[in-house]
């Protein structure tokens, strides 16, 4: 696994049986002095339009979003990675991230901007003709038109390629005709567009269409009644006999799985990128309220059990953002070399991400959950008047909910993550075998207790991770080989799989990324990350040992199964560690800034 | 007609201040840096505001600092300033700062002077009174409202129990606060033109300053709040009588 | 030598700040063995002139230029550059007011003299010529010590208690030539406002916040004003959701206040409103949630329901004015 050389040329999914180099991972403290402007105008937009209407949208008062939509279109934010020649701003793959970040803490508008921006713009972005994309894409980009996306029916959510809307062509050829349900679709209320997936005739796989409002026989249910995002418009859909041009129909005929997929991948990380800066809103109002509120004379958050939640809550945030902002820089990368070998830019950038999918479905489970972990420590914070609805907590807790369930469930996501792994390993363009065998064999073999180890600031970190990765490896491996194709129906062996390798990927994120940072700082600077990162790897370690066992137990026994057990405490060991004193470190941090500042 | 709005860097609103060096210096470390809202806000968007009506052919942005200021005068760039000048230097005072800054004025002859009612670091208030004496020019302070036509402002302003209009011709110094326009937030395009848009280094004349801050004190904290039942208001009356004697 | 005071009045009355910058000059005259001298511009009758005496300065100059009666900062500073070199004065002192600060550093720059704007101390003549003032809109104190020979000081209201003495001023004409430059700003429309205690001098300040819920409720906090004789302000939420005027906001990018008293109703107390407020002598917060962070700047709080409150305290009010 010292594969040094082609660094670059690191794949998607080769983080399991490759070791990346600290220096080639971007991480967020990299951000130029016009990224970190455009962060600040994200916001000062939430400051000045959303966050003091935020009672106003989730009441849906009408017209309030489409007006913020236009306010953030006329501010360039809808446009910010649409090519120039489409009235966009050309910007790359990271600053799009960035700009869902910030304004990921915008509660039912975020839900609004990233539905219109991700799955309402870039169907038609990246499968659209020339003349397609001029009529649609710039006024997309300014927020004249505004987009969604109809792709789940009543009776198929997950299973997305089972939908029974239908599209026939007309006897003059010039038009088909659309009918079919739509439900759930975000921002329906308003959309001038809608991006439709139906299946011509009886074809096997859908095909998409641009549907323009105006067309004939579409009708809305009235809003559905959420538990959370209650200002994001979500409706069901109706087509009845809609006639749409032929030359709407979006890329070629049944083609339509592959552009929800593709775009759903794209949409995962993003969805991330999201949740992660609700995240930090939601911590530094949090430590906000710990900090004012007293009891027994001293304000809450001079108690360690406060203290715990606020470092945890950080912990995650900033973990999960080292993996996003790595997997973000790995899709640009892998864009830009493909656009270099001469393939058109476009086309490249969906090559370049569907690359790197098992690490956006990773970012978009892990992302979501540390939300979820957040708010309902930060409810917990709050004590009665997290239960509240007159405090804040109320509305973080009830949005963040939804982020475990659209773009695919989080069962969905870890299940691909394992899947897309293993079908690259079957079609070779992964070796896990080989480095899944080394593993076994080292198991046989007597433990490597070698003296003569580097003793570096990250030396140990390092070898845990590389622990981490043939723990997954063992327990994959021999998943496959005892179980072959019945594997792919042992759900929860997938979970317990998937998990592993979120966690390792998470956490060998976050140690990339303080190493990276502590070069750039100096370790003086940086003895928070360092905790911060102990302390994930620290839990990494005890989640994939977990997550290991219960695998291993179930379709193991006997010596194999003894074996695979002392091999996973092996894998998994770290040395021990006062991970109270790292966190009260953290805290402190935290509580002295008054905010999340990491 | 030229505008030469003056730009301070300042500590962003929510900055707790805390003290370092024996009280002698503000702790800095992990502060925030916006452009004084006043000057932001009020000044620079009103410029701006009177280049798009055509009114204006030129605003530049001056501010004296070194370059760690760089970034809130790009800000203001991207904001739509043409350009920028940055005065290389540390200033010690306010008479040290409008001098700087007349010094480089005078060099272009600009028509309007724009700056903020007062900067939110050292909240004097006079560097835009001192710029228009420097340049033997008039100053209107605290302006609500500006208008232009051809060589002269009408200007609304507060003065001591009242407001006032006046009209005043250039070369002229104006200090402006709230109704003079509205905040912006700058906008992708306007920042992506920032990066291109000159920013000219200039080595300060010599001029000394004339005052120095010795030390700083933080305020005493408050001896603690004592809570009055809100169905005794009678009490709270007499405590602020005879206890507080405010009333 | 003596130190030189500039005094503003009001339609020939002058201002209670003024007496206050008065008596801040006579007491600097007595640390630096001199006398003071009080400069008055415009219309005032002699019998208010000499009222200065009260407060400690030997002698009036007075210009009695009507063109003085609106501010013309350029001409007021060149009344102030002659009076100062008629008196041979070293140290000037104006209010840190709307006048005194389109004045004071233009004489500054005239004079090459080093300008403390906003003093609350009297100047420690042990360290130097250190005076105090606020800086970071209240959220610290600077001692700035004046190194030049003729020193400038604009003075805060209210940052001592006026203490009437006895004494009568000398009044004495002073003639100043003004130039064309002195003018040269027109006044086009002077609109005072009268009847209402303006929010820069006022002593007592009733101030809502959203807590208030809608500007429909705003009578309470100007029936309590009314009450007290206080003036009224807003926190910046309310004035940018249009309850109030913008010269009503008062916090760190709002007007900054020193009042006596400031009572704070349906304010949870930002760290940027305090900047604003937290020179008031006396603050009395009102508010529902007893977390509010402003109690901990608070001298008296009371937790509940900010209307039912006020009809409260302005009864209070109103039945302890009727037994004093």
């Amino acid at each position: 696994m010292n594969d040094t050389e082609a660094v670059k040329a690191i794949k998607g999914g080769e983080f399991l049986i490759r070791e990346t180099p600290a220096e080639s991972v971007f991480i967020p403290e990299e951000w130029n002095e016009e990224q970190l402007m455009i962060a600040e105008t994200c916001t000062n937009f939430l400051a000045q339009h959303v966050t003091p209407n935020l009672a106003r949208i989730d009441e849906q008062e009408e017209g309030l979003m489409p007006h913020l939509m236009d306010e953030a279109g006329a501010l360039g934010l809808l446009g910010i990675s649409i090519p120039e020649e489409y009235g966009g701003f050309g910007k790359d793959f990271k600053t799009a991230m960035l700009v869902t970040e910030k304004l990921g803490a915008g509660h039912s508008f975020s839900v609004a901007f990233s539905a219109h921006t991700g799955i309402g713009t870039l169907p038609i972005l990246y499968y659209g003709t020339d003349e397609q994309k001029a009529k649609y894409i710039p006024k997309l980009a300014s927020g004249e038109w505004k987009g969604a996306y109809c792709l789940t029916e009543p009776s198929s959510g997950s299973d997305a390629n089972s939908g029974k809307a239908r599209a026939k062509l007309t006897e003059d050829g010039k038009h088909y005709i659309l009918n079919g349900q739509k439900m759930w679709i975000t921002n329906a209320g308003f959309a001038d567009i809608f991006t439709v997936f139906a299946k011509i005739d009886n074809d096997e796989n859908l095909s998409a269409f641009i549907v323009e409002k105006t067309f004939e026989g579409i009708t809305l249910n009235p809003e559905e009644h959420k538990m959370g995002i209650k200002g994001s418009s979500t409706r069901q859909v109706f087509f009845n006999d809609c006639k749409v041009p032929v030359e709407n129909l979006l890329s070629e005929r049944q083609n339509g799985f592959k552009i929800a997929v593709n775009i759903l991948n794209l949409g995962r990380i993003k969805l991330g990128g999201g949740t992660i800066g609700a995240s930090k809103e939601v911590i530094s109002t949090a430590i906000n309220y710990a900090n004012e509120r007293e009891q027994f004379g001293r304000p809450i958050s001079k108690y360690g059990a406060i203290r715990y939640k606020i470092a945890e809550q950080a912990i995650k945030t900033y973990a999960s953002e080292s993996a996003a902002y790595r997997a973000s820089e790995n899709m640009e990368e892998a864009t830009a070399h493909l656009i270099e070998t001469g393939m058109d830019p476009i086309k490249a950038k969906l090559k370049g991400t569907e690359q790197y999918a098992i690490e956006a479905a990773i970012i978009k489970v892990n992302a979501s959950e540390t939300l979820n972990y957040v708010v309902d420590e930060g409810v917990q914070i709050y004590g009665g008047m997290g239960y509240s609805a007159e405090a804040p907590m109320d509305r973080s807790y009830r949005d963040s909910r939804i982020n475990r369930i659209f773009e695919g469930t989080n069962e969905i996501n870890r299940m691909l993550t394992v899947d897309m792994m293993l079908k690259r390993a079957m079609k070779g363009e992964l070796d896990l075998m080989g480095p899944a065998q080394k593993v076994a064999g080292e198991l046989m073999s007597i433990p490597d207790f070698g003296g003569s180890e580097e003793d570096t600031l990250f030396s140990k970190e390092k070898k845990y991770i590389a622990g981490f990765k043939k723990a997954v490896l063992m327990v994959a491996g021999s998943a496959v080989q005892k179980l072959m194709q019945q594997l792919g129906k042992e759900q929860e062996i997938l979970m317990n799989l998937a998990d592993m390798l979120i966690e390792l990927y998470v956490a060998e994120s976050t140690q990339l990324r303080v190493e990276k940072l502590v070069g750039m700082r100096g370790e003086e600077a940086c003895k928070e990350q360092l905790d911060i990162m102990r302390v994930y790897i620290n839990y990494a370690a005890e989640k994939i040992f977990k997550s290991g066992k219960e695998a291993i137990n179930s379709f193991a026994d006997g010596d194999e199964r003894r074996m695979m057990m002392m091999g996973l405490k092996r894998f998994t060991k770290t040395e021990d560690f006062n991970t109270t004193q790292a966190r009260r470190n953290i805290a402190a941090k935290l509580i002295e800034e008054n905010k999340y500042c990491f | 007609m030229k505008i030469l709005v003056c730009i301070s860097q300042v500590p962003d609103t929510s900055t707790k201040i805390m003290l370092k060096d024996n009280d002698t210096a503000v702790n800095t470390q992990g502060t925030t840096y916006i452009i004084n809202p006043y000057d932001e806000w009020y000044a620079l968007i009103r410029a701006l505001e009177l280049k798009e009506s055509g009114v204006a052919t030129d605003v530049h942005l001056i501010t004296v600092g070194k370059a760690d200021t760089e970034p809130v005068i790009r800000k203001g760039l991207a904001l739509g300033g043409d350009q920028a000048i940055r005065i290389d230097a540390d200033s010690v005072d306010p008479y040290q700062t409008a001098n700087y800054i007349a010094d480089y004025a005078k060099t272009v002859g600009y028509d309007l002077l724009l700056c903020g009612k007062e900067s939110i670091d050292y909240n004097n208030g006079s560097v835009g009174v001192m710029i228009a004496e420097l340049l033997d020019a008039d100053y209107i302070g605290f302006a609500t409202n500006i208008q232009v036509e051809g060589t002269t402002a009408t200007v609304k302003r507060e003065i001591e129990g009242g407001e006032e209009t006046d009209v005043v011709n250039f070369p002229v110094v104006i200090a402006c606060q709230k109704g003079v326009a509205e905040a912006r937030i700058p906008n992708m395009r306007g920042i992506m033109a920032a990066r291109t848009k000159p920013l000219n280094v200039v080595t300060p004349t010599s001029s000394a300053a004339v005052t120095t801050i010795l030390s700083y004190e933080m305020p005493p904290a408050k001896a603690g709040v004592k809570m009055v039942s809100p169905d005794n208001m009678d009490e709270l009356v007499e405590l602020l009588h005879s206890e507080a004697k405010v009333i | 030598m003596s130190v030189l005071v500039l005094v503003e009045h009001t339609d020939g009355n002058i201002k209670k700040k003024s007496f206050e910058a008065v008596q801040y000059a006579a007491e600097i005259a007595k640390k630096t063995n001199t006398t003071a001298t009080a400069l008055v511009l415009g219309t005032i009758a002699d019998s208010e002139l000499e009222n200065l005496g009260t407060y400690g300065v030997q002698k009036v100059l007075h210009v009695a230029d009507k063109k003085l009666d609106e501010l013309h900062a350029r001409a007021y500073a060149s009344a102030l550059i002659a009076a100062a070199q008629k008196e041979g004065s070293k140290i000037i002192i104006a209010l840190h007011d709307i006048n005194g600060k389109a004045v004071a550093p233009r004489v500054a720059v005239k004079l090459k003299a080093g300008l403390v704007s906003g003093a609350l101390s009297y100047p420690d003549l042990d360290k130097g010529f250190v005076l105090k003032k606020a800086v970071f809109s209240g959220k610290a104190f600077a001692f700035v010590n004046i190194t030049s020979d003729v020193k400038i000081i604009t003075l805060m209201a209210n940052s001592f208690p006026l203490v009437a003495g006895s004494g009568k001023a000398a009044i004495e004409k002073l003639d100043v030539t003004f130039g064309d430059k002195d003018f040269g700003v027109k006044v086009k429309s002077v609109d005072k406002v009268t009847g209402e205690v303006s929010l820069a001098d006022a002593e007592l300040v009733v101030s809502g916040g959203r807590g208030m819920k809608g500007p429909e409720n705003w009578g309470l906090i100007e029936d309590l004003a009314k009450e007290l004789g206080a003036a009224t302000a807003c926190s910046r939420p309310v004035a940018d959701a249009g309850w109030r005027p913008h010269h009503e906001h008062v916090g760190q990018t709002g007007g900054t206040i020193r009042p006596n008293l400031y009572i704070a109703v349906g304010i949870s107390g930002a760290i940027q409103h305090l900047a604003g407020v937290n020179g008031s002598k006396v603050i009395v917060v009102i508010n529902k949630d007893p977390e509010a962070p402003f109690f901990k700047a608070a001298n008296y709080g009371v937790v509940g329901d900010a209307m039912e409150i006020l009809l409260k305290l302005t009864e209070a009010v109103k039945k302890f004015k009727q037994h004093k």
